[in-house]
């Protein structure tokens, strides 16, 4: 099924429109249908390791009326992975699974509320909403948005926005069912409860998350945890400033605990630098690091992205260099 | 000699001033200029149970950049980057028109459109909703 919708994507490519920019997708013919996806790959480097992958190959289509729209996108994940070892040496990995990465209807109930079901980014924090290459600051995401909270969920998300001179915005989280596609996602996730609470005042943007989610392990065990995330933005047209911190905990009292502070200037348009301290703990895995991101981006054009990374780690036999292109299309 | 100069260039700004509007065909109260950004943004996209159809004026237009100045108040590298961001989200920016024509006759005729013109320019047809003036 998944594998006729890629087709259904690429075919009606054949029906778009003429006139196309990079980076904003085709309109199929005048209908309010939209194609677009992305790609990344990457290199990475570490004191006993080279990995050179092509990571991400994502279609999406998109489009709908002034009430109703959709969102579908499928993904190809680590679709091939070479990796040289000093101590294990070589190996390669395909997948060529095609995973649900995002499927979901919005209907638009009136001027403040919408309804959001399906399988969707957990609008949890800034990070979350937007994951892929092309579009974060850095190849690397922080460790943060992978051991607080579910990345996706699968059932409904009711929101409410208020605009006047600030921005107000709330999102109940709800799901009781299965997961579309439930590889994909940190966690394998039955239930995630959770509320989202958006403030924005021109530069600024605070988020407070705070949710409830049971997963199953690999033993197909089921656990309980918590969490609550805090979010800060500040950006001009020539900087940003982005912090995250948040925290989670399980009935049997472990906790996890993550936060970063990102500073990202734009030199020019197409000229970018990053900065990045980050520290986690996880209890559970009984890991800890605190690491330190100097990175550099170079946009051609803003949907195309040539990045480089060093990161220096506390912990042995961490630190790494990183280059990726992506394109967003 | 010093107040005459100072008053000469005042009112050597005031003339070269320009005067621009906000328009649509319905009459929409209580619009403030976060309202309009967020109208421009598709982030705020019904209002009185209207479905709001912000025009824009191609990209290189001078009232475009004086649009963009006053009201969206972000460069234009910024707004490149909303949009491809707003592209993975599912989001299109808003129609384009090349000219002030075309724009005034699509607010006529498509309830709940909102364009962007210089003043003198405005007819019976559309309301304003805001005004402003900019010496660029």
């Amino acid at each position: 099924m998944k594998y006729l919708v890629l087709f259904l994507l690429f075919a009606v490519t054949v029906f778009a429109e003429d006139e196309y920019t990079l980076g904003e997708g085709y309109q199929v013919g005048e209908m309010p249908i939209y194609l677009g996806g992305y790609f990344s790959v990457d290199y990475r480097k570490k004191d006993e390791e080279d990995r050179y992958r092509v990571d991400d190959i994502a279609f999406m289509s998109y489009g709908g009326n002034d009430t109703i729209s959709y969102m579908v996108e499928l993904e190809f994940k680590e679709f091939y992975v070479e990796t040289h070892n000093d101590k294990y040496g070589n190996t390669t990995e395909r997948d060529h699974q095609i995973y649900v990465e995002r499927l979901y209807v919005d209907y638009n109930i009136n001027d403040n509320y919408s309804l959001r079901t399906g399988k969707y980014n957990s609008p949890i924090g800034f990070w979350n909403l937007m994951p892929i290459n092309v579009l974060r600051a850095t190849t690397s995401s922080p460790v943060l948005t992978k051991i607080i909270f579910p990345n996706y969920t699968t059932g409904l998300d009711l929101s409410y926005t208020s605009f006047d001179e600030e921005e107000i915005k709330i999102d109940v989280i709800l799901q009781d069912n299965t997961a579309i596609d439930d590889e994909y996602n940190n966690y394998d996730v039955d239930k995630h409860y959770a509320l989202a609470f958006s403030y924005e005042k021109g530069n600024y943007t605070l988020k407070l998350n705070g949710g409830y989610f049971s997963k199953r392990d690999n033993y197909k065990s089921v656990n309980d945890f918590g969490y609550i995330l805090l979010s800060e933005k500040y950006e001009t047209d020539d900087f940003q400033i982005l912090a995250e911190v948040g925290a989670q905990s399980s009935k049997n009292s472990d906790h996890n605990y993550a936060g970063y502070l990102q500073g990202l200037y734009r030199f020019t348009e197409k000229h970018i630098g990053i900065i990045r301290l980050e520290s986690y703990k996880d209890e559970l895995a009984d890991d800890n690091d605190n690491i330190a991101i100097l990175g550099y981006t170079y946009r051609p054009l803003f949907p195309v992205a040539l990045k480089t990374e060093y990161q220096q780690h506390s912990k042995n036999n961490e630190n790494q260099f990183i280059f990726s292109l992506s394109v967003l299309f | 000699m010093k107040l005459g100069g100072v008053f000469f260039i005042l009112f050597s700004l005031n003339i070269f001033a320009q005067e621009y509007a906000v328009v649509s065909n319905v009459l929409l109260h209580d619009i403030t200029k976060s309202k309009l950004k967020a109208i421009f943004l598709k982030k705020l996209t019904h209002l009185n149970k209207i479905h709001l159809v912000p025009v824009n004026l191609s990209s290189n237009n001078d009232i475009r950049e004086a649009f963009e100045k006053e009201i969206l108040q972000m460069s234009k590298k910024r707004l490149k980057s909303y949009w491809s961001k707003q592209h993975y989200m599912g989001n299109r920016p808003p129609v384009t028109m090349k000219s002030q024509e075309s724009v005034l006759a699509f607010t006529r005729n498509v309830l709940g459109a909102i364009s962007y013109v210089k003043i003198e320019n405005v007819n019976e047809n559309v309301n304003i909703l805001y005004k402003w003036r900019s010496n660029d």
